[in-house]
C-alpha cells in the first residue's frame, strides 16, 4: 500500500471513531429502558418481598444502559455546534464527577455522625453511584447546553 | 471574531433557517454564530462563503481579543 494511501485510511479510521454516534431513536429506547427501570426500583422497593438483591444489581445496570444510550444518541439536529457541546457536557461531566467521587464519601460520613452517635463508617462511593452521576451530569449539561446556544 | 453574517444574509434576503438549510445546520447554530457565541469550523465557514459568493474574510474579522 503506498504512503497516500495508508494515511488516508488513518484519516478515515479517526474521522469514523471521532464521528462515532448513534442513531437518534436510540434516544428514545434509552429513555424507554431508564423509564421502565425506574418504575421497577420501585415496585423491587415497595412492593416485592423476600430477598430481591440480584434484581437491584440488575436494575442498576439497566438503568447506565438506558441513560448511556440516550448519551450516545444523535440529537435531531446534529450538527458540528451539537458536537461541540456535547463534548463540552462530557468535560464538565467528567469534572463534576471526580470531584462528587472524592468529595461526597466525607459527606455521607459526616452526615451520619451528625444525626446518630453512632452514625456509618467510613466507605467510598461504588462504581454504580459514580456512574449514574456522571451519567445525569452530562445528560442535564448538554440540554442546559443546547437551550442556552 | 466578527462577523457580518446578518448583512450578508440580509443582502441575499435568506432568513436563519434558509441559510441553516443551505449550509446543512440548525437554525440556532446560524442564530448562534450570528451572536459571536460560537466560531464555526473552517467547513462550515467555506461552505458560507459558498452562499455568499464572497471570500471568508470578508464577513469574519478578527477582533483584538483573539
Amino acid at each position: 500500500m503506498e504512503k497516500q494511501n495508508i494515511i488516508e485510511c488513518e484519516r478515515k479510521g479517526l474521522e469514523k471513531l471521532i464521528n462515532f454516534r448513534l442513531p437518534q431513536y436510540f434516544y428514545t429506547i434509552g429513555m424507554l429502558i431508564a423509564g421502565i427501570t425506574i418504575a421497577m426500583m420501585f415496585v423491587r422497593a415497595f412492593a416485592l418481598e423476600g430477598n430481591t438483591q440480584w434484581l437491584k444489581l440488575i436494575l442498576q445496570k439497566t438503568l447506565l444502559i438506558g441513560m448511556l444510550l440516550m448519551s450516545v444518541a444523535r440529537d435531531k439536529n446534529e450538527d458540528e455546534m451539537i458536537v461541540k457541546l456535547r463534548m463540552q457536557s462530557y468535560t464538565y461531566a467528567f469534572v463534576v464527577g471526580v470531584i462528587y467521587a472524592l468529595v461526597m464519601p466525607y459527606v455521607d460520613y459526616g452526615v451520619s455522625n451528625v444525626l446518630k452517635p453512632e452514625g456509618e463508617a467510613f466507605h467510598d462511593l461504588g462504581d454504580f453511584q459514580v456512574l449514574l452521576f456522571i451519567l445525569m451530569i452530562q445528560l442535564l449539561c448538554f440540554h442546559v447546553l443546547k437551550r442556552m446556544r | 471574531m466578527e462577523n457580518t453574517i446578518k448583512v450578508e444574509r440580509a443582502i441575499l434576503s435568506l432568513t436563519q433557517d434558509d441559510l441553516a438549510k443551505k449550509i446543512g445546520v440548525s437554525r440556532q447554530t446560524i442564530n448562534s454564530i450570528e451572536a459571536n457565541r460560537y466560531v464555526p469550523s473552517t467547513v462550515l465557514a467555506l461552505k458560507l462563503s459558498e452562499v455568499f459568493q464572497k471570500p471568508v474574510n470578508n464577513f469574519f474579522k478578527l477582533s483584538d481579543d483573539d
